[in-house]
This record gives C-alpha cells, sequence and structure tokens, in this order.
C-alpha cells in the first residue's frame, strides 16, 4: 500500500499568502519564500500551490524587507521553485494551455486545474497528451447544500450543475491524473474533513486522491488516514499556526502507527 | 505608471499600504476590523478554562520557574506578569533593554520588579554593537530599531532553551490585533517564521552582519549571539511553546492601563508625545512613538496616531472622524527624539533624510515640483516636503507636471 502524503497548501492571493475561510474571508499571513524555506526543513512532501486572486495583481507591499517585493505570479512561481526541494503542485486561474506551458517550464510538476474541468476539458486532455496525467491534477471544490453534494467553480462562486456520477464519469473519460477535493463548507472552520464525501470520491476513483479542507490539529489528519486507500491529506491554514506543526504532525501520526511517508 | 491611489479600511483608519498586511473585504472593511469584531462572540469563559487546562501541564513540580515573561515594563506587561501572579505561577521575567527607555518607561520597569516580587532577567547588549546595529539597519531597511525587534522576539527564547523553562507567555498577537493576520479560531501560537517574517522584516543576523560589511560599519558575529534563534532540534527537546493571552482572554489595552495605574503604580507619560495622542503606549522606548515610527510615515505613507486611532476606533472610544483628525494632525510630524538619535549614532539630518528617502513606497508617494505628495485619508493631495533623494533614484515614482 502507497504510504499516504501529508500536504500543505499555500493559498496565495495578491502577492501574499493568505488564511483562507470558506474560500470568502482571507487574512494575510505574509510572504511565500520564508514559508517555503520553513517547508524545506521540514522535508515536506509535497507541496500545493493555489492562486486565489480574484483581480490578477500581485504586489507584496514592501519597500522595506529581505525578500525582494514582488509584483507577479510568475515572479512567485519562480522565487518558489528556486527555493522548493520538494514535488510542487501549482494552479488557481488558469485558463489556457500556455500558462499550463509557462508554469511547468518555470518549475512546476503538476498542475492544478479546477474551472477549466467545466468550461474547456479539451484543454486538459491537450495538457495530458503533452505531458501524462500524473502532471495533471483536478481540484474540486464542492458543497453539501440540503444533503445534496453540489461542485463550484471559479474560487467557488460559480455553482455547477453536474452531479457526483457525472463527475466521476467525467475524471475517468478526461483522464486527470489526481484528484484534490477541497471542502468550502469547512474551509477555515477547523470543523474537520468532510469524511463522508472524501470516502465517496476515494471508493469510485481507481486515482489518487488528497482531501482538504476542515483541519485543526493533528487529530483531523487521522481520521482521514483511516479512510481506505487515501492517498493524501493537505491542509492550507493549520501549518500556519503553531510552530514545528507539520513535523510534530508526522511525528504524532507515526507514533500512532498511521501509514505516513 | 499612475498617480498613487491609497485605500482605506471604511470603519477605522488603516489604509491598504500598511506595514502589517491587511485586506479589504468586498464592502471596503479591513481583516483588522473583521478580526476584532469577533471578540464579541467568542466564549471567553471557556477559553480562560483552555487557558487554565493549559498552564496545569507547565506548573513546574520542584518549585522551579514555570514560565517566562518577555516584558518591557509597558502596561502589557504588567497586565501580563498580574495575570500570571493570579494563577500562583512563578515567571521569569525577562527585558531586552534597547537603550531607549523614556525616563517613564524606565521608572515603570523598575517598579515593576518591586511590585510583582518576581525574578527578572534585564539583559544589555554591548552599547557599541547597539549603536552599530542602530545605522546599519536604518540604512538596509530603514528601521533603527531593527535590534529592539530581534532582541525581543529571540533572547527570552534563548533563556527558555537555556534555562528549560518551556512555556512563553506573550501578550498581544500585534499583527492580529492591528490587522487580523489570524482569526481567533487559530489559537495561533509564537513561530521561527513569523519572528523572522514579520518581526525582522526578513533578516537575521548573517544579513545584519553581511551588510554591516557593505557598509564599513563592521559588526562582529560575537556581537550578535542575543540574535541568534535557537535551532529547531533545541526547541522540540525542551518543547519551547509560545502562547498569547491575547487568545485566551479579552485583550483590552485600554482598560490595562488605568487598572495598572490603580493596582501598581503605573505611570503615564509626563509629557505627551508628538506623533500620538496616547500616553501610556510604547513608553519603553523613545523612538518607538517617534522617529522609528515616522519612518513608518516614511515608507507607507501613515503613522502610529493611524494605528492607535485604528484601535480606539474598534473598542468603541472614539469616532472615524476623530481618528481622522487624529491621522491628519500627527502621522507626518518629524518627532524631536530625532535629535537624540543623530547624536546617539552621528549623522547629520541631511543624511537622515536621504537615506530615509529610499525606502518611499511609489504606491503612495509621488513627486510634484522636486516635493513629496500623497493623497490623504480625506482624499485631500498634500505636499510633505522636499525631495532628498538623487535624480537618478526618483524614476521609480509617478512625476507629475
Amino acid at each position: 500500500m502507497n504510504k499516504i502524503r501529508l500536504i500543505p497548501v499555500i493559498f496565495i492571493k495578491n502577492g501574499f499568502i493568505v488564511r483562507s475561510e470558506k474560500f470568502i474571508q482571507h487574512k494575510k499571513i505574509g510572504n511565500v519564500v520564508n514559508q517555503i524555506r520553513r517547508y524545506n526543513q521540514w522535508d515536506v512532501d509535497e507541496l500545493i500551490f493555489i492562486d486565489i486572486s480574484r483581480e490578477k495583481f500581485h504586489d507584496s507591499m514592501r519597500t522595506d524587507h529581505k525578500i525582494e517585493r514582488v509584483n507577479s505570479i510568475d515572479q512567485i512561481l519562480n522565487s518558489v521553485s528556486n527555493e522548493c526541494f520538494m514535488p510542487l503542485a501549482f494552479g488557481g486561474g488558469i485558463r489556457d494551455l500556455e500558462t499550463i506551458k509557462r508554469y511547468i517550464k518555470n518549475g512546476a510538476d503538476k498542475i492544478i486545474v479546477n474551472t477549466l474541468f467545466f468550461e474547456n476539458p479539451n484543454i486538459i486532455e491537450k495538457a495530458i497528451e503533452i505531458y501524462g496525467s500524473q502532471a495533471i491534477v483536478l481540484s474540486l471544490d464542492f458543497k453539501v447544500e440540503i444533503k445534496k453534494l453540489c461542485f463550484y467553480s471559479n474560487n467557488g462562486k460559480k455553482k455547477e450543475k453536474e452531479n457526483f456520477e457525472d463527475i466521476i464519469k467525467r475524471i475517468t473519460n478526461i483522464g486527470v491524473g489526481e484528484l484534490l477535493l477541497n471542502s468550502i463548507d469547512k474551509d477555515g472552520t477547523g470543523e474537520g474533513y468532510d469524511i463522508e464525501v472524501i470516502k465517496m470520491f476515494v471508493d469510485s476513483l481507481p486515482i489518487p486522491v488528497t482531501a482538504c479542507g476542515g483541519a485543526i490539529s493533528y487529530y483531523d489528519f487521522e481520521q482521514v488516514a483511516l479512510i481506505k486507500n487515501i492517498s493524501g491529506i493537505a491542509a492550507g491554514n493549520l501549518f500556519h499556526f503553531t510552530e514545528n506543526a507539520y513535523p510534530n504532525s508526522k511525528r504524532k501520526l507515526k507514533e500512532k502507527k498511521l501509514n505516513f511517508r | 505608471m499612475n498617480k498613487p491611489i491609497i485605500k482605506y479600511c471604511k470603519s477605522c483608519t488603516t489604509p491598504i499600504s500598511s506595514a502589517v498586511p491587511i485586506e479589504l473585504d468586498n464592502s471596503g472593511i479591513c481583516s483588522g476590523c473583521i478580526t476584532a469584531s469577533e471578540r464579541s462572540d467568542i466564549n471567553w469563559e471557556r477559553r480562560k478554562m483552555l487557558f487554565e487546562n493549559l498552564i496545569d501541564d507547565y506548573k513546574s513540580n520542584d518549585n522551579y520557574y514555570d514560565c517566562i515573561i518577555p516584558v518591557s515594563g509597558g502596561k502589557d506587561s504588567y497586565w501580563q506578569i498580574h495575570k500570571i501572579k493570579e494563577y500562583g505561577l512563578n515567571p521569569l521575567l525577562v527585558t531586552y533593554h534597547q537603550n531607549n527607555y523614556t525616563e517613564t518607561g524606565m521608572e515603570n520597569l523598575i517598579n515593576m520588579r518591586d511590585v510583582f516580587n518576581s525574578d527578572h532577567i534585564f539583559f544589555t547588549s554591548s552599547i557599541n554593537a547597539i549603536k552599530k546595529m542602530n545605522r546599519v539597519c536604518q540604512r538596509l531597511m530603514g528601521d533603527m530599531n531593527w535590534h529592539c525587534h530581534a532582541g525581543i522576539l529571540t533572547y527570552p527564547i534563548r533563556v527558555a532553551v537555556e534555562k528549560n523553562i518551556p512555556l512563553i507567555i506573550w501578550g498581544e498577537h500585534g499583527f492580529m490585533d492591528l490587522g487580523g493576520m489570524h482569526s481567533y479560531k487559530d489559537f495561533v501560537e509564537f513561530t521561527y517564521r513569523f519572528r523572522l517574517e514579520h518581526g525582522l522584516r526578513g533578516y537575521e543576523w548573517f544579513d545584519i552582519m553581511e551588510a554591516s560589511r557593505d557598509y564599513d560599519d563592521e559588526i562582529e558575529e560575537r556581537e550578535l549571539i542575543p540574535y541568534k534563534y535557537p535551532t529547531d532540534e533545541q526547541i522540540e527537546k525542551i518543547g519551547v511553546r509560545g502562547v498569547y493571552l491575547s487568545n485566551f482572554f479579552k485583550w483590552e489595552a485600554n482598560e490595562h492601563g488605568p487598572l495598572m495605574v490603580k493596582k501598581y503604580n503605573f505611570k503615564e507619560s509626563k509629557d505627551s508625545f508628538e506623533r500620538t495622542y496616547r500616553k501610556m503606549s510604547n513608553l519603553d522606548d523613545m523612538h518607538e512613538n517617534g522617529i522609528h515610527d515616522y519612518m513608518k510615515w516614511i515608507k507607507f505613507g501613515y503613522g502610529r496616531a493611524t494605528d492607535h486611532s485604528t484601535k480606539d476606533i474598534r473598542a468603541g472610544k472614539m469616532t472615524r472622524d476623530q481618528g481622522i483628525d487624529e491621522v491628519l494632525n500627527r502621522d507626518h510630524i518629524k518627532s524631536k527624539d530625532l535629535k537624540r538619535w543623530l547624536a546617539y549614532v552621528g549623522w547629520t539630518e541631511d543624511y537622515f533624510d536621504a537615506e530615509a528617502d529610499k525606502f518611499r513606497d511609489p504606491k503612495v508617494w509621488w513627486i510634484k515640483g522636486g516635493r513629496w505628495f500623497k493623497s490623504d485619508i480625506d482624499g485631500i493631495e498634500r505636499d510633505y516636503g522636499k525631495v532628498h533623494l538623487n535624480l537618478s533614484c526618483t524614476q521609480n515614482y509617478y512625476v507629475e507636471a
């Protein structure tokens, strides 16, 4: 059995790492580079970067900081890939093949797509033809509305009509290599992962599934790790909150004899 | 290049060009105001209980210190000690001496030792090294007080490791309080990344050493010992953990002052400050409300009157209009403590102005007729004095004909 990966997610908005809550509230945490250096020191399994800026401008705002002011997502990706020793999945706001090519050229190991899946899936297919399915991660943002599973695109703003069965069918047809599942309702709340929905996807898909949204302590990772065949557990905010949160979580999970990398 | 426009929070007086990361929501309210408003919905009784559980794990069994409290001797330090003593803990107080105390600030520090009956480490670096760091850091990052931030955010942690005292009690999380960096849900704790990124502006002791060579004002490694942070291994071996009291108790800075005056004879400043109307804040460092803060004005176009009015508006002590008056009257003032600082480090005022101008944010300032202009919180564009930069350095700025 493959070992479970524990994956920090960095949400970038207008040049800053942000703490996200329900996809609506964002609080600026700081600079990308200093955080990457910490992740290097902690030897993390993999990193996920998602640019969630509504307006596509980036500005780290400081004239007096050691880390040079950045003004574009490409500059951010460059500084990240210069620093980053671990596999890097990069995405957010991708609408064309050129961007995918550019991100891969600039150091992304995998590309994350979300809105494209609903609005222009043939671009994903083309990217898979060029780079292989292992290079493309589909990120699915979901909500549970009156017991019904609903999917959203465009930063969680646009509700899509597809139901669970449609989605499973399309994932299989398009042939994406990996799924990142993110719960909009749980995002930033610390209420724990949506175990039921994660299970549904893991049981219905042959590809690796990584779950995100809702963690407040390593205990929440433990709950997801108990899902048979789960491939990855991701968290955005948690690793910013306490010292050495990543290595300490890993250590505790291993002490529990859970199958982590 | 366009003429800079600065957005302000609609509720307080903070600009988006803030030194503290801040975010406006769709309705124009800043993340600081949103985080502050979380406080009224919090079950503080439950949090108090969580704190009591937390300190239970750290109480010493062999009559040793239970925790470290980093203190400057200000009203918030008093309140931290007051709270910890209420629980019967035996704290070790640790002060990094910035060598900039105001007269009242020093009286309060000495009084603190008397009234709280606690052991106290009052650490002072070599004054010569401090002076060099003042100059080097002013040139490198426009902040003479880097050593103060680095000292207070490193030295107590070194003491924790050296003396085997795992729990460090901080007061409020300043960036969370002012800019809303975190939610109260996060129970955020002290981290190395936060220290380096926000406390130290990304510069570690070795960066300062390197810069000092470039500037021909050499600081030796052996002068930088207090600013060397322990390794992750050292931290984890002891289990060092820094918690913020503001996550467990409703932090009312406006009430701490008067309470500490009454209970412990804390003194407010005899003289009023030029750059803020408050007389109980930042007494430990004469430049903190003065020329150090003036650099914030130079860089980002706002200052301490903005910070203090923002806090007081959120606390319901002041209206936004009153806040705007304070901001317009005070934020731009070049305070008199500059004289002391120049004499302290041996600089001229012209040299200071030219160095300072290098840090003006082109998204805040523009140039018209050889003078700096900025658009203020009331929407009016004002002239803020002569440009001291060389012509070659002015190309980053919008120039108005």
